[in-house]
């Protein structure tokens, strides 16, 4: 399949990461991947919680304004999805009794958009200062007719293909550049944090979009390293 | 929760007053100055992001079309809808808006309506049955102060770029209405008169102090504020004062004559910026076929062998640092701060390698034959059932039991009889406009 732009099946659109575009939020970060741009904010951590949120640990609320029109079902599922991965990556136990709100805005919508989301709200969450155990990497991944995979699928793909699967894996523990990294023992250690299909797909296409995933992953995830790391003060 | 707006301590509050009895401002300006206005459009028509100082504003157009209200049968109908997002502000909690969204979105209205700055008449399809409802959306990013300011320019922006599909009235009845794909016929834009534009003043000590475009500090600070519409022509279309401190009917004059000179000044700015946009738009439809052309340098391979590249270019901004961003800007880049014009040069270099390249490009040569211009050349198009069932779903959310039929992708795929004139997609076709066939048969005529 020619993909728009002359991309092949393991390119992924450009990307890039604002840090702190937004003066008020305590942290806040722009991602875009090609044509999909999402802002999050971050408040945070702010004293108590919710009612029926556990006060021992800190709680995350995330609320999600799509571009136009009201909030409906695809929204709370979005902010159910994300509030679920990324408790999963917050250390919940450092400020119990508290509640961070990641408040997220579509800018734009060229599909991976739950990816790109996810993306932008980690990076808002580290720019922010909340405490981290690992960041999220997501991505978005496309099974064709014949059994490829294709990442970071466009919102035209995303209408034909069959069956499509957002994924989001931890950050990987090394740097792609070193040669010890090649090691397969290094790869399997990270788990699948958040995985999202639609459509129907078999296991096997299924393993393979895993497969694909992890590895584009790292790429994503040495990118915010480097971002987290550029203003990081000296004294650090 | 406890409630999160800010609060001025009492040194900050009583600074901000003396300072202001000596014309001066905490963030520096002058009483009467505006502060630094930033217009960015989006990827789509109609999507605008205005920043005011530290105010973000994002403005988003959509239009559908719907039956109109009874009394006025041929007018089509405009909706402000605001959001005071959470992200804006500590103090905004999610959920029904609160009195100051509500007054912002009614005083953006009532510019907007009253002054008949859009025109409705020309939204109106078949009278009494069809016409275009057109929404904007206006989301707060950002609460630097004055958020009716930015977001008033923010709906003007996108109203200024935004375009409704082309339809047409025809069938048996002259009621059927064939809405086309903006891929077949170029939309349209809104027929909009003039630009009124909301200026701000915040009136401190005893009315007698007023400053213009006020941040959220002195905001917190003032005594009362006063916001009013003036288009460039100095036509007053509002005026908003919603209690506060009482002023003289002398200062309200002043008020009004600065802010028509400021009105002027900023329908300028945006004047300019949207036809920049615009511009560039068009000059980027007609060199929309490279789909051969491999993007330069680019984000390289990802394979699950090659560890070997170093970390590529991806960018990663900062706001000080807006040059940081990396050249391979693609066609869908917003138009941001650094000007693409450094890209620009490269382009016409492959597009002169094939037919459809501006250097060989002349609308009125016989010679150009569209069946090779084909779609071998072109990416994959959306299928066409797809496509209708995107259509028809859009239309029956409009409509209740009328009958309108949406024109699917016909030109797209290939051949089809109902459209003999918009066959070939994604070519010259589009960037021509259909009246230009007239010369050309004229041309071939004579």
């Amino acid at each position: 399949m020619e993909r728009a732009e002359g991309r092949k099946a393991n390119q992924l659109r450009k990307y890039s990461c604002t840090r702190n575009p937004l003066g008020r939020a305590h942290g806040s970060a722009r991602w875009e991947q090609g044509g999909t741009a999402v802002v999050a904010a971050v408040y945070g951590p702010r004293p108590g919680t919710r009612k029926g949120e556990n006060p021992e640990k800190a709680s995350i609320e995330v609320v999600w304004k799509p571009m136009t029109g009201q909030s409906g079902r695809q929204e709370k599922e979005y902010e159910m999805t994300l509030k679920r991965t990324l408790q999963s990556i917050c250390l919940l136990t450092v400020h119990p009794n508290t509640t961070t709100s990641v408040i997220l805005q579509v800018m734009s919508d060229d599909g991976s958009l739950l990816p790109c989301a996810i993306n932008a709200s980690c990076a808002a969450l580290a720019f922010a200062g909340i405490p981290l155990k690992h960041l999220a990497v997501a991505i978005g991944c496309g099974v064709l007719e014949n059994g490829d995979v294709i990442l970071d699928t466009s919102k035209a793909e995303e209408k034909q293909l069959k069956s499509f699967a957002h994924l989001v894996f931890p950050n990987s523990s090394k740097s792609v550049d070193l040669k010890e990294s090649q090691q397969k023992d290094g790869q399997s250690e990270r788990g699948l944090i958040t995985s999202i299909t639609h459509g129907v797909m078999s296991e096997e296409d299924y393993f393979n979009c895993i497969e694909r995933g992890l590895a584009a992953s790292s790429r994503i995830s040495d990118f915010m390293r480097t971002t987290l790391q550029k203003h990081t003060p000296d004294y650090l | 929760m406890m409630d999160q707006r800010w609060r001025p301590t009492v040194n900050e509050r009583e600074f901000i007053e003396h300072a202001l009895q000596s014309d001066l401002r905490i963030d520096g300006r002058r009483p009467f100055d505006f502060r630094k206005l930033k217009i960015a459009f989006g990827r789509e028509d109609g999507s605008a992001e205005v920043e005011l100082g530290e105010t973000r504003v994002m403005g988003y157009v959509t239009a559908q079309l719907v039956q109109p209200y009874k009394d006025r049968p041929n007018e089509g109908t405009l909706a402000i809808f605001t959001e005071f997002s959470p992200m804006a502000d500590p103090a905004f909690e999610p959920g029904r808006p609160g009195e100051a969204a509500i007054e912002l979105g009614r005083v953006i209205d009532r510019g907007l309506r009253e002054s008949r700055a859009v025109d409705m008449e020309s939204l109106c399809v078949v009278a009494g049955k069809h016409v275009w409802s057109v929404r904007v959306d206006l989301h707060i990013l950002d609460n630097g102060g004055n958020l009716i300011d930015a977001a008033n320019i923010a709906a003007l922006a996108a109203l200024c770029t935004f375009r409704r599909p082309e339809c047409t009235v025809g069938g048996d009845d002259g009621q059927q209405v064939t809405v086309h794909d903006p891929e077949v016929r170029d939309p349209l834009p809104l027929a909009i008169h003039h630009l009124p534009i909301a200026v701000t003043f915040a009136y401190f000590g005893d009315g007698n102090i007023m400053v213009l475009d006020p941040t959220y500090k002195e905001e917190a600070v003032m005594g009362g504020r006063m916001t009013a519409t003036i288009n460039s022509n100095g036509d007053v279309c509002s005026i908003q004062k919603a209690g506060g401190e009482g002023v003289t009917s002398s200062v309200i004059m002043q008020c009004l004559r600065i802010a028509s000179v400021k009105a002027a000044d900023i329908t300028s700015k945006i004047k300019s910026n949207v036809d920049e946009y615009t511009t560039e738009k068009a000059v980027r439809k007609v060199k929309r076929t490279p789909v051969l052309v491999a993007k330069k340098n680019d984000v390289p391979d990802i394979t699950m062998e090659s560890n070997d590249g170093a970390l590529e270019s991806q960018t990663s901004k900062t706001p000080n640092d807006a040059q940081d961003t990396s050249k391979g800007d693609d066609d869908y880049r917003i138009k941001r701060i650094s000007p693409l014009t450094g890209d620009r040069t490269v382009k016409p270099k492959q597009t002169s390698m094939f037919l459809g390249g501006p250097s060989n490009w002349d609308p009125y040569s016989k010679g150009v034959s569209l069946s090779s211009l084909r779609i071998s050349q072109l990416p994959d198009p959306p299928a066409k059932p797809n496509d209708k069932r995107h259509e028809d779903a859009k239309s029956r959310l409009s409509e209740s039991n009328l009958d309108v039929e949406s024109m699917p992708n016909s030109g797209i795929a290939g051949e089809s009889d109902e459209a003999k004139e918009s066959v070939s997609p994604k070519s010259l076709k589009d960037a021509v406009k259909p009246k230009h066939k007239r010369k050309k048969k004229q041309h071939g005529k004579s």
